[in-house]
């Protein structure tokens, strides 16, 4: 791998004189716009000080994060984005091995907070992937069989934990570079048809539960009291919501506690209650906002890297807004996705900030 | 070679774009659903969002108390453990009922019962059912321990009805019990699961009793618990009824009926107030009240004496003798009679053509007799002739006037009595009237029928010089005093006839061959009539071989009023079986009058 030196160095590289005027302010405000909305619904959904604090504290640790990255020199950072992968599959192994009384083996229990090392592998394998196909002028074939089968290695490590959701985003995330760096069409048919091949030993090897929520995603009123409950009850807060919404915490399905989950993953539930379907378009809009600027800071460089590691950011994060909503609203089955910036949950808003802050910092070169 | 790594490399910003339009068409159809659930079915969700969080609760008023005239409590609420069933929370539940009756020693047909007949009504959901009541110590203990096991079953305190004097009011007070019709609906207080005024007071002040349900909207969160109330629509308690009745006089009068059948009416006449009101043998309405026992139940029911049954208002009698003040009125005032026209009393009466003699209750007659004199001696000859003469043409107007074969509107149950004619003789029995009828109407025999009450009532007409009053038994609803009521007056062609007709009523007891001259009191004067109702027929036997049957025995009737000039009580006494007017009722009524007219003294 080490094969050929890592050219990084261009004579086009370009640092725009002003620092700290030369910044996309509009993302920063988006962004934290968002995060700060999260903090609300979260504090309606759990009516819980102690919780919208702790996420306080990650929205302030993820900012720092943010825009430190967004001012960092991503060429110099290059020879470390090639290795940082190693890091996510470290993490990934350590919280399969370390003992646990839960069933599913997502996190590890740092004390104050517990880490999600899935959330940091679809992020690093990103960066890791679009770093190796760059790094040399052409792209040779088995650079991209490489990419294929450590993203296939990172799917199954988080797939056994088990997390489907997050198993099939850190697919996505290694994928994407290959597919969007050239990977030939007819390679992409014959990978199409091996995974509707491999569908029935797939779901053979899902859980009962992850069975049954696929089951019921298919008829929620089968089981109204069982799985079908959250599907049923978060129908029910979004359409009750009606075109304005019943105002903050006036969202009765989510502030009795009839939605479950209301302040992690059904927090769009929250979202739709209180502030209606207009809340719903202006929320829509915000993401969409912030996915064309970033389109457009990708659009605007010349190097394989950004557009690799922007694109596949920018649809992540479009894709988790997508699923996260098409499951609340009741036309994808259940899985555990977060909704960028708003759901409770560490690690994963860190890591979305992050992600913000490595493609801010592709505006420095062009 | 640099190329690849700067330059516009629009092939990758093409297929970046392009694979953004997955999740940007995905959140586009979440859009559109958003729009589906709220705007195309917001309604519906609405809904469901509100019966979610909504849970109407229903507040049982607490059910008016009943007092005597003197503030006597009579029927009041008391708490008792019952058991409740939810049949929304239970599952397989006609087994699990008889499983509970199997545990608690209860009847499982009667709770099984109770059940069928209550799932079918309307009810609002997750309300209780309650299948029994007054359960004891040992029977909530033994539940305690397995109600695991009985999911939607719990034991639960409510309120239930109790006649504080068991039985002596029991025909006047009635019971309560589970609504039979099915138009309970027409009412708001007639909430199924609650029980019912079924018989007396309680029925027919029902709707005053029960007051008013209520509702209460609270805010419930998943797991039912309770959070806050919306809004409240208060219920309002029953009224508070204040009976006429002077329990002490009733008790005091109870124990000359041991062990006969009879009834008993004493009334204000002026008011209609009803002081005492007695039909035996009676029942302890708390039985049904407490709905525990079918057995206690079944053994009321079955009785043949009929303790249910209120002879008072309800039980069908000939009149006999207690007419003939009425008919002499009648006679009187159609000019039949004056009050020198004497009739000779033989002892037997015969109508031209006919061999049959009308025997009169003295076999020797009582010789040359005028009204007051018929009326005293209680003359069956003489009543023979005069409703010989009236015919029933006349007859039957003059006794509907006063109430007969009809109803006096008293707030209980009544029956209607019976005044024949010539229609229905011929609809009912299917023959003619014949001159014979007439005549046996004269002593208030033959076909005729009326309740104690309906004679109480019509004598007082002739206390009221011919106002007819309404009785009742109810002095005040919620403190406010109910008003007397006129049904109407009777105008006789000669008022003084009322005072005269009187007279000879008082002679009945003052004369020393009065038939009722036993009861003679020197502190007052009474005013009355006995009469001796044969049930059966002795034409061709003689009454001493039909009393060897004591059911064939003749009812023994008495009534009268007191003090005159201005008389506080009427008292009618019927012994049924008792044979004799003068020697079984009248000291009755007489006891009645001492206790009532002295006690103030």
């Amino acid at each position: 791998m080490s094969r050929s030196p890592l050219e990084f160095s261009l004579s086009s590289r370009m640092i725009k004189p002003n620092r700290w005027l030369n910044q996309d302010w509009l993302v920063l405000f988006l962004v934290i716009s968002l995060v700060s909305f999260g903090l609300m619904m979260i504090y309606s959904a759990s009516s819980s000080v102690e919780m919208v604090l702790r996420q306080g504290i990650f929205a302030v640790i993820g900012i720092v994060f943010m825009i430190y990255l967004s001012f960092s020199d991503y060429q110099r950072l290059l020879p470390i984005y090639l290795n940082v992968f190693w890091i996510g599959i470290f993490f990934l192994l350590v919280v399969l091995v370390i003992p646990s009384d839960a069933a599913t083996r997502r996190w590890i229990d740092l004390g104050i907070f517990g880490f999600q090392p899935s959330e940091l592998m679809r992020c690093v394998l990103t960066i890791s992937a679009a770093a190796f196909l760059s790094r040399n002028p052409r792209i040779v074939f088995r650079d991209w069989m490489i990419v294929i089968g450590v993203s296939f290695l990172s799917f199954y490590l988080v797939f056994i934990q088990p997390d489907l959701g997050t198993a099939i985003m850190v697919l996505i995330s290694g994928i994407l570079p290959v597919l969007i760096s050239g990977f030939p069409v007819s390679y992409q048919i014959i990978g199409i048809v091996i995974i509707l091949l491999s569908t029935p030993f797939i779901w053979m090897n899902l859980l009962d539960y992850q069975k049954q929520r696929v089951l019921t995603f298919f008829d929620p009123s089968s089981d109204p009291l069982g799985t079908g409950w959250n599907i049923i009850q978060s129908q029910i807060a979004v359409g009750s919501g009606s075109l304005f919404g019943k105002g903050f915490l006036q969202g009765t399905q989510s502030q009795l506690n009839f939605v479950p989950e209301s302040h992690t993953d059904f927090i769009f539930a929250v979202v739709a209650e209180e502030f209606g379907l207009f809340g719903v378009m202006g929320l829509f809009l915000v993401y969409l906002l912030l996915a064309f600027r970033l389109v457009m800071i990708a659009k605007n460089s010349n190097f394989l890297f950004v557009k690799l590691v922007a694109g596949t950011f920018i649809f992540l994060l479009l894709t988790y807004v997508a699923f996260n909503t098409a499951m609340v609203v009741g036309i994808l089955p259940v899985v555990g996705m977060p909704l960028p910036f708003l759901s409770q949950g560490g690690t994963a808003l860190i890591i979305n900030m992050i992600m913000i802050g490595i493609i801010l910092s592709f505006r420095r070169t062009v | 070679m640099k190329k690849f790594f700067s330059g516009k490399r629009d092939s990758e910003s093409r297929k970046l774009v392009l694979y953004l339009i997955l999740p940007i068409f995905i959140m586009f159809v979440v859009l559109l659903q958003t729009i589906n659930l709220t705007v195309i079915n917001g309604k519906k969700y609405e809904t469901q969002s509100e019966n979610n969080r909504i849970v109407s609760r229903t507040i049982y008023p607490t059910r008016g108390l009943i007092y005597d005239t003197h503030d006597k409590l009579l029927v009041e609420n008391i708490a008792s453990s019952q058991l409740n069933l939810v049949p929304e929370r239970s599952s397989d539940t006609s087994k699990k009922i008889k499983e509970i009756a199997d545990l608690l020693n209860l009847e499982k047909s009667f709770l099984l019962g109770i059940y069928e007949k209550q799932i079918k009504k309307p009810r609002y959901p997750f309300q209780p059912i309650t299948l029994a009541k007054s359960l004891d110590d040992e029977q909530i203990a033994l539940f305690s321990v397995s109600s695991e096991k009985f999911k939607g079953f719990s034991v639960e305190t409510g309120l239930v009805r109790s006649v504080v004097n068991k039985q002596s009011l029991a025909h006047v007070l009635g019971y309560m019990g589970y609504s039979v019709s099915n138009d309970v609906n027409k009412s708001s207080n007639f909430i199924s699961g609650n029980q019912v005024g079924i018989s007396g007071i309680e029925k027919t002040y029902h709707d005053q009793l029960s007051g008013k349900v209520g509702t209460r909207i609270e805010e419930k969160d998943v797991s039912g618990k309770f959070v806050r109330v919306l809004s409240e629509n208060n219920a309002e308690s029953g009224k508070d009824l204040k009976l006429s009745i002077d329990l002490d006089l009733q008790n005091f009068l109870i124990p000359f009926f041991e062990g006969q059948k009879g009834a008993l009416v004493a009334l204000e006449p002026k008011s209609g107030l009803i002081k005492a009101l007695i039909s035996s043998p009676a029942y302890d309405p708390n039985i049904f009240n407490s709905s525990s026992s079918l057995a206690e139940i079944q053994s009321i029911l079955s009785d043949h004496e009929g303790p249910l049954f209120n002879r008072a208002t309800m039980g069908n009698y000939p009149p006999a003798s207690t007419i003939k003040p009425i008919l002499g009125l009648a006679a009187l005032d159609e000019g039949i009679v004056d009050w020198n026209t004497i009739i000779q009393d033989d002892g037997e009466f015969y109508v031209e053509g006919d061999p049959r003699p009308y025997r009169g209750w003295k076999e020797d007659g009582h010789g040359k007799v005028d009204l007051e004199k018929a009326i005293v001696e209680s003359s069956d000859v003489y009543f023979y002739s005069t409703a010989y003469d009236l015919t029933i043409k006349r007859l039957e107007p003059f006794l509907n006037k006063f109430g007969f074969g009809g109803k006096t509107n008293i707030d209980v149950e009544e029956s209607n009595g019976l005044v024949p004619n010539e229609k229905w003789k011929l609809g009912y029995i299917g023959e003619f009237w014949f001159k014979g009828d007439s005549i046996n109407l004269g002593i208030g025999q033959g076909y005729m029928l009326s309740t104690p009450i309906q004679i109480s009532q019509a004598i007082a007409v002739i206390a009221n010089r011919g106002e007819i009053i309404k009785p009742r038994l109810v002095e005040e609803i919620d403190e406010s005093p109910t008003e007397l009521e006129s049904l109407g007056k009777i105008n006789l062609k000669d008022e003084t006839n009322w005072e005269k007709i009187e007279k000879s009523m008082i002679e009945v007891i003052n004369s020393p061959n009065g038939t009722a001259n036993n009861i003679k009191d020197t502190r007052y004067l009474i005013a009355g009539k006995t009469g001796t109702a044969q049930i059966k027929s002795y034409e061709d036997q003689e009454y001493e071989d039909i009393r060897e049957n004591p059911f064939f025995r003749d009812h023994a009737l008495f009534v009268g009023y007191a003090p005159i000039p201005d008389p506080e009580l009427l008292i009618l006494v019927i012994i049924e079986n008792g044979e004799s007017g003068s020697r079984v009722a009248a000291p009755i009524a007489k006891a009645g009058f001492d206790y009532y007219l002295t006690k103030n003294e």
